[in-house]
């Protein structure tokens, strides 16, 4: 990788109004072409982190540096505008984004055929199983050609099978794109199949309570051995930061 | 490899076998091989799978569409007109007070050749559709005002509410006493009418918008008149829809009541004239020819209008189930 850092979070503090501290002192640096897991468990943060990220929502002390042109979104459901086309769908976003009309057809096609939906591309959302749905959307999120691309929980709402073969498309979209990926999720394994960094979130308020490296990404599998050795290793690490909520 | 491979085709397999092989040393172009075939893989299996998951969309044949939504109105109305006839033929009941349907039909056709039928339905349809379309070009953007700011919908909404609960013939006397007996007169009740009904529509529209298309729409960059124009307004659309269709039904409705009460003057010769007329006349068959013709001419402005349009709209979003209706 390149080594630059895209996204800085310093110090990282939020509360909504006068309720409690959501998260405290979140310190993370993200690289440029990095694919980051956020893991914790319910009450974390971590969809606030991302929006946080994603500039719906400001810090309330502490900053967070993000490229300048921002970042696409992708949450867990897909939210495609159920009157328009699969093809349509990714045509708003690029329409949104400034792309002269005449060019947007092309392009929209061409981003559907990476997520394998050429064939789908004049199918209305009803018409669509969950997944690829959240492959849609996934196109529509790479229409707005950020280098950020953030993702809350995108895969949660699907059945095993389908889960693990978007992991696979994820994948080979990331690599394919060098997007910088931050993906988060409740599902450690999901967590130990994707990353190439999981962070673990304690929760109440949320800080970075644990960090794993993956040194060798290519090949993975969720059913991989070395996914398994170390979804135990952070489930044990997890179960503690719970455990601490019971005192 | 694991046993695991057996369940695959032979190509996974491969693909798997050479995955596994390649190791630090593997020269770029086998590598690049491997990827186009596990991408090729994937292609495949994503194919079969979405194959598995959705379902092809049965058309419906035009004859069992016939059968099943065409069909049973029609012969119910042939039932109706039936027992009346029998009663009539059994009972014997006086026929200036229950006349039998040739009777009435005879009616009809009197009207038909004298033209005062069809002139009555023609000034009638005019401002009935005229009525109305006036009331959408005033109750859209008062809704839609309505919709987005949220302080004048807190002070104004409960008065529209309350406006489409108050009959609409309730205006007549001040409008005969604002206008006299002209064509403003019955506008001004069918827009008192209609409009509330389709400012309401639409207001209710707006408020089901699901929130997490207002959230997408602002995270691809609309800003607030694109977010209303590209996202809010056809995400509306259904609650518009169904407003417009219960404006036209005020419109026409509220139209006939004025008709009724507000004779003579520049108003011209309508469906609600013709009625009154008829009463006057203790015509009960040109009563109920007439009540006939407005009854009829209401079912088919819906079908030809509004069915139609209710219909595409919610086939196209997923939202009508095989043609039920």
């Amino acid at each position: 990788m390149s080594g630059q850092t895209a996204i800085r979070i310093d110090r990282l503090g939020k509360r909504f109004g006068a309720g409690p501290l959501v998260l405290d002192d979140v310190n993370l640096s993200i690289e440029t072409g990095e694919f980051v897991c956020l893991l914790g468990a319910s009450g974390c943060g971590k969809s606030t982190l991302l929006n946080l990220i994603a500039g719906l929502d400001a810090p309330t002390t502490g900053s967070i540096d993000v490229p300048a042109e921002g970042a696409a979104v992708m949450f867990q459901e897909s939210a495609l505008m159920p009157w328009l086309t699969a093809r349509q769908n990714v045509e708003l976003a690029l329409r949104l984004r400034g792309v002269p009309r005449a060019a947007r057809r092309g392009e929209a096609l061409e981003l559907l055929d990476v997520v394998n939906l050429a064939d789908a591309s004049e199918k209305r959302p009803h018409e669509l199983s969950g997944g690829m749905r959240q492959r849609v959307a996934l196109a529509r999120a790479l229409a707005q050609d950020r280098p950020v691309l953030l993702m809350d929980e995108p895969f949660a709402a699907l059945d095993a099978i389908t889960r693990d073969l978007l992991h696979e498309e994820l994948e080979r979209v990331w690599r394919r794109t060098g997007r910088t990926i931050v993906f988060v999720t409740h599902n450690v394994r999901e967590a130990a199949r994707l990353g190439q960094r999981v962070v673990l979130l304690s929760s109440r308020p949320g800080r970075v309570a644990g960090e794993w490296r993956i040194a060798e990404t290519t090949g993975r599998r969720i059913e991989s051995p070395e996914v398994a050795a170390l979804s135990i290793e952070i489930t044990e690490q997890l179960r503690k930061e719970i455990r601490r909520n019971a005192a | 490899m694991p046993h695991d491979a057996t369940l695959l085709d032979e190509r996974e397999a491969a693909a798997r076998a050479a995955a596994a092989a390649t190791g630090p040393g593997r020269s770029p172009e086998a590598s690049a091989h491997d990827a186009r075939d596990r991408h090729d893989d994937l292609r495949s299996l994503e194919a079969g799978l979405d194959r598995l998951q959705t379902s092809p969309e049965r058309a419906q044949s035009a004859w069992r569409r016939f059968t099943t939504s065409v069909l049973p109105p029609i012969l119910f109305v042939v039932a109706l007109i039936a027992a009346w006839q029998l009663y009539v033929v059994i009972a014997q009941p006086r026929p200036d007070i229950v006349p039998g349907p040739v009777d009435v039909f005879n009616a009809m056709l009197a009207g038909w050749e004298s033209g005062r039928l069809q002139l009555a339905v023609l000034t009638s349809l005019e401002r009935g559709v005229v009525g109305f379309l006036i009331a959408v070009v005033v109750g859209t953007p008062l809704g839609l005002l309505l919709a987005e700011v949220k302080p004048l919908r807190r002070a104004i909404g409960p008065i529209i509410s309350g406006l489409q609960v108050l009959p609409s013939v309730a205006w007549v006397p001040a409008a005969i006493l604002w206008f006299g007996l002209t064509d403003a007169t019955v506008y001004f009740v069918v827009l008192m009418g209609a409009v509330p009904s389709i400012v309401n529509g639409l207001i209710a529209g707006v408020e089901q918008v699901p929130p997490q298309l207002r959230r997408v729409g602002t995270v691809l960059g609309a800003n607030r008149t694109r977010l209303a124009t590209l996202v809010v307004l056809p995400a509306a659309l259904p609650g518009y829809v169904a407003g417009l269709k219960q404006g036209w039904a005020f419109s026409w409705r509220s139209l006939m009541a004025a008709e009724i009460i507000a004779v003579g003057g520049t108003i011209g010769f309508g469906l609600g004239s013709m009625l009154q007329q008829s009463r006057e006349l203790a015509d009960i068959g040109g009563v109920l020819a007439t009540v006939l013709v407005i009854l009829f001419i209401g079912i088919l402005i819906e079908l030809v209008f509004f069915a139609p349009l209710e219909r595409r709209m919610l086939r196209r979003r997923g939202l009508l189930l095989g043609g039920t209706r």
